[in-house]
């Protein structure tokens, strides 16, 4: 098969900042599709030039200069706060917290939950890989019971550390109305864009606090090739983490 | 999906599409072979931008221009240009 060589514009969302692509996530990361989906919706609400973009520490902080849109890089798990603040000062801005499951679940999870209490008007998305990447693939509170990781090298003991944490749920449970609580996966792209973009709507109407994970994949710290990648994700991770939305706004509250 | 700046392509040509390659995108992470619904994305000889090999497809006449691979692409390396559409 011949493979002739054009000058050709890539297919990336227009809010993409392309100078700094090939991105720094890791071959196969699901960071690049959530992002694309982000990017996507972003263009498709024509939201561009009011979108604040904030990042946590961890693997989400490669996302720095990822969009044409203008980003803060916070302290570790405390991006939901950082971007409540912008967003209370400059209330026509749109503030999108990104963060991974370590600064959401872990050590930002008084953030999250307060933020979810107060009914900020911001979106959180929160990628979940069931590790902690950057540091090279530690126990997160997403690991599934009995999966080996760095720190659980017999497999997650659930007996001693506890089942994963179920994000979604608990924010949906102490959110008030007008919130908007779902979890997305990379395995369905096209349903994680409409939760995306639902989410940031949410937002931009005002409605109250935004909330999507994102079920995502690590092949590097999994240790794992495309198939096994698309296995875990689609069969491991689905099992325990159910992919739908937890809270619509205008649905009456249960007495 | 706007124009953004241009870039080197590798481009083959089928009866239904045709499947570009970005080399200085593709870091050669294989989910594009695992999504194709008539596996015909396979290693290509030709390198990616870690020096991994990227892909290329065995017989494009058989794509059936579902856009698969360009959607899970977490780079954006793939475009599939459908023919008669603009």
């Amino acid at each position: 098969m011949t493979r002739e060589k054009i000058a050709l514009s890539p297919a990336m969302p227009k809010c993409w900042n392309p100078e700094t692509k090939p991105h720094k996530f890791c071959p196969g990361c699901g960071h690049g599709l959530a992002l694309k989906m982000l990017g996507e919706a972003i263009d498709e609400l024509d939201i561009q030039d009011r979108v604040i973009f904030g990042c946590d520490i961890g693997c989400s902080l490669l996302s720095w200069d990822f969009f044409n849109v203008d980003s803060v890089q916070t302290h570790h798990g405390r991006t939901t706060p950082v971007i409540t603040g912008i967003k209370r000062a400059r209330p026509e801005l749109i503030g999108i917290a990104y963060m991974g499951d370590g600064g959401g679940y872990a050590i930002g999870a008084q953030h999250l939950v307060n933020s979810a209490t107060r009914n900020e008007k911001v979106t959180a998305i929160l990628i979940n890989n069931t590790n902690y990447g950057m540091t090279g693939g530690q126990m997160a509170p997403t690991t599934l019971p009995g999966q080996k990781t760095e720190t659980t090298p017999y497999g997650r003991d659930p007996e001693e550390t506890g089942y994963p944490t179920l994000g979604p749920e608990m924010v949906a449970a102490i959110a008030k109305e007008g919130a908007y609580v779902a979890r997305g996966s990379i395995a369905n792209l096209r349903q994680l864009k409409k939760f995306l973009k639902k989410a940031i709507q949410n937002q931009v109407d005002g409605n109250g606090f935004s909330f999507v994970e994102v079920v995502s994949s690590c092949p590097t710290n999994w240790r794992t090739n495309a198939e096994a990648t698309w296995s875990f994700v689609e069969k491991d991770m689905a099992e325990y983490f159910h992919v739908g939305e937890f809270k619509v706004p205008g649905q009456k509250e249960e007495k | 999906m706007s124009e953004t700046a241009k870039k080197v392509a590798l481009t083959q040509d089928g009866k239904r599409a045709s499947f570009n390659l970005f080399p200085d995108l593709c870091k050669g992470c294989g989910l594009c072979m695992q999504k194709c619904p008539v596996n015909i994305i396979t290693w290509s000889t030709d390198l990616g931008v870690y020096g991994t090999p990227a892909v290329c497809t065995t017989d494009q006449d058989k794509c059936i221009a579902c856009k698969n691979c360009e959607l899970v692409c977490p780079d954006a390396a793939i475009r599939i240009i459908v023919k008669g559409k603009k």
